[in-house]
């Protein structure tokens, strides 16, 4: 019993330990951003490989997610006639809930875990002592740009991944249920959806990004233990991340 | 040039435990131990890359545990720095890599850093290596480029951190010569870090031993090569009976 209790005091202690090293962290990157004290190049470099080369897994996963949704729908819709309703649903759904974080959940799978593989892999050769030892400030060179990148491409891809993800609700919505795109488009612009609808989702992904930027910069600059080290601090990203994502949507979700 | 005065340091286990020890201006000084005796946290220290738990480092006069943050980036443009795992940035090409220190002091025109890197790539044996990627380069080239981006500056003061770890004799040998030759030109302090003692002899002036965290022997090359002292003997000779 006293070791349940002992694992379970090493694990908040842990976790609290996390949570606080990113906080540090978060401090430490907005001190930067506030003096734009960051690297221009790198900044573009990681917006270009985090946003750009990320669209094609953004646009599959969309696609498939609006027609997943008319999908489970469908039997209910059915039921009760309520074809008009099919915009409106899966706009609802879509907008404030499941673009924002099966984005998040993509992004976190290709940017976040390889962001730390990076930044580990840069630990453990001591390329980051290496910038330090040119005098080279390595929250403002590698850490701020990258925290830049992944909050930015989050948020950008989300609004690619909504408008996507309703045109293939609106495509599904024919085959599946009978019901025209213009149909599908009037349930959505009915009125039932509103700015706040858009904008609940898309804070989401703004947040969703911060927690993912923090867990991913956090564990690969404390990698440690070499190449074993590095497999670790991607695996706890991948984790920490979606976890965190999950807790933060479920407060964000009363909160907003 | 350099001093530590009884530099401690504990991460798991207490590993520096009051180190004394002096490099003196435009010298060539070795600093040999055991495998984990710490003499790659002494590197860094002076880099102040790992910060002491007590004692005082002073380099050119100046403690370097009470500088702020900007002085400390002066003191680090002040110092090349050779990594026992080279750490060229992968991301950069070899020209970009041995530019970098150049382009971060932002006094040097491109003109200039273009024909100060061909210069080092060429000293280092590498002309024309400018736009591969490390990746792509032997372990003794990875070292020679690392030695091309430590001295571009003309650093008043280099540190090598097992600047020949896993090469060959004759790469090893080339590498040594390659440093000494450079601050012969340069006039620079350089202190070295190896576990090759054979050859980093051959181009030392100083030595200093370095076991349970303190500086356990210090003398001139020849007067280390004569040493009687057990522990001396053992790194030297690579005997299996010794202290160690």
């Amino acid at each position: 019993m006293s070791d349940l209790f002992t694992s379970l005091g090493s694990f908040f202690i842990g976790a609290a330990g996390t949570v606080g090293s990113m906080g540090v962290l978060f401090g430490r990157i907005l001190s930067r951003l506030v003096r734009l004290d960051l690297d221009g190049n790198e900044l573009l470099t990681n917006l270009y490989k985090m946003g750009v080369r990320s669209l094609p897994i953004v646009f599959v996963t969309a696609i498939f997610t609006g027609g997943i949704m008319v999908v489970q729908a469908a039997p209910t819709i059915e039921r009760y006639g309520a074809h008009q309703l099919l915009g409106w649903g899966a706009g609802f759904g879509t907008l404030r809930e499941v673009g924002p974080l099966l984005t998040a959940l993509m992004i976190s799978g290709r940017v976040g875990a390889n962001n730390t593989a990076e930044l580990g892999t840069m630990v453990v050769t001591e390329q980051f002592d290496a910038l330090r030892a040119l005098a080279i400030d390595p929250i403002s060179f590698l850490i701020a740009p990258r925290f830049v990148g992944i909050v930015a491409t989050l948020f950008l891809s989300t609004i690619f991944a909504d408008v996507l993800a309703l045109v293939g609700a609106a495509y599904a919505g024919l085959p599946l249920l009978g019901v025209e795109p213009r149909t599908f488009y009037d349930g959505l612009t009915s009125g039932l959806l509103g700015t706040g609808d858009v904008l609940h989702g898309l804070v989401k992904s703004v947040i969703f990004g911060v927690v993912m930027a923090l867990a991913s910069c956090e564990f690969g600059m404390t990698t440690e233990g070499g190449a074993p080290g590095v497999g670790r601090a991607v695996n706890a990203t991948v984790v920490v991340t979606a976890a965190g994502i999950f807790v933060v949507d479920y407060l964000l979700s009363f909160a907003l | 040039m350099i001093r530590l005065e009884a530099v401690t340091k504990t991460f798991e286990r207490p590993v520096l435990r009051g180190v004394n020890l002096h490099v003196p201006e435009g010298s060539v000084y070795g600093l040999i131990g055991a495998g984990g005796a710490g003499k790659s946290v002494v590197v860094k220290m002076i880099a102040a890359l790992v910060l002491p738990d007590g004692g005082e480092i002073t380099v050119n006069g100046r403690e370097i545990l009470t500088m702020t943050e900007t002085e400390l980036a002066g003191h680090r443009r002040n110092i090349g720095m050779v990594f026992q795992n080279n750490a060229l940035f992968d991301f950069m090409t070899i020209g970009e890599n041995v530019a970098f220190p150049l382009r971060r002091l932002g006094r040097v025109g491109d003109s200039e850093i273009r024909e100060r890197v061909a210069e080092r790539l060429s000293r280092v044996g590498l002309a024309g290596f400018e736009s591969r990627v490390p990746a792509g380069l032997s372990g003794g080239q990875k070292k020679r480029v690392g030695i091309a981006r430590a001295t571009i500056t003309r650093a008043p003061l280099v540190l090598c951190d097992e600047p020949a770890a896993g090469l060959d004799p004759v790469t090893s040998q080339r590498i040594f010569d390659l440093l000494r030759d450079e601050q012969r030109k340069s006039a620079s302090t350089v202190l070295m870090v190896s576990s090759d003692i054979d050859r980093l002899l051959t181009v030392t002036d100083r030595i200093g031993v370095l076991h349970d965290g303190r500086i356990v022997f210090e003398g001139t090359t020849e007067e280390t090569r004569a040493s009687e002292v057990p522990l001396v003997r053992q790194l030297l000779n690579g005997d299996n009976d010794g202290p160690l």
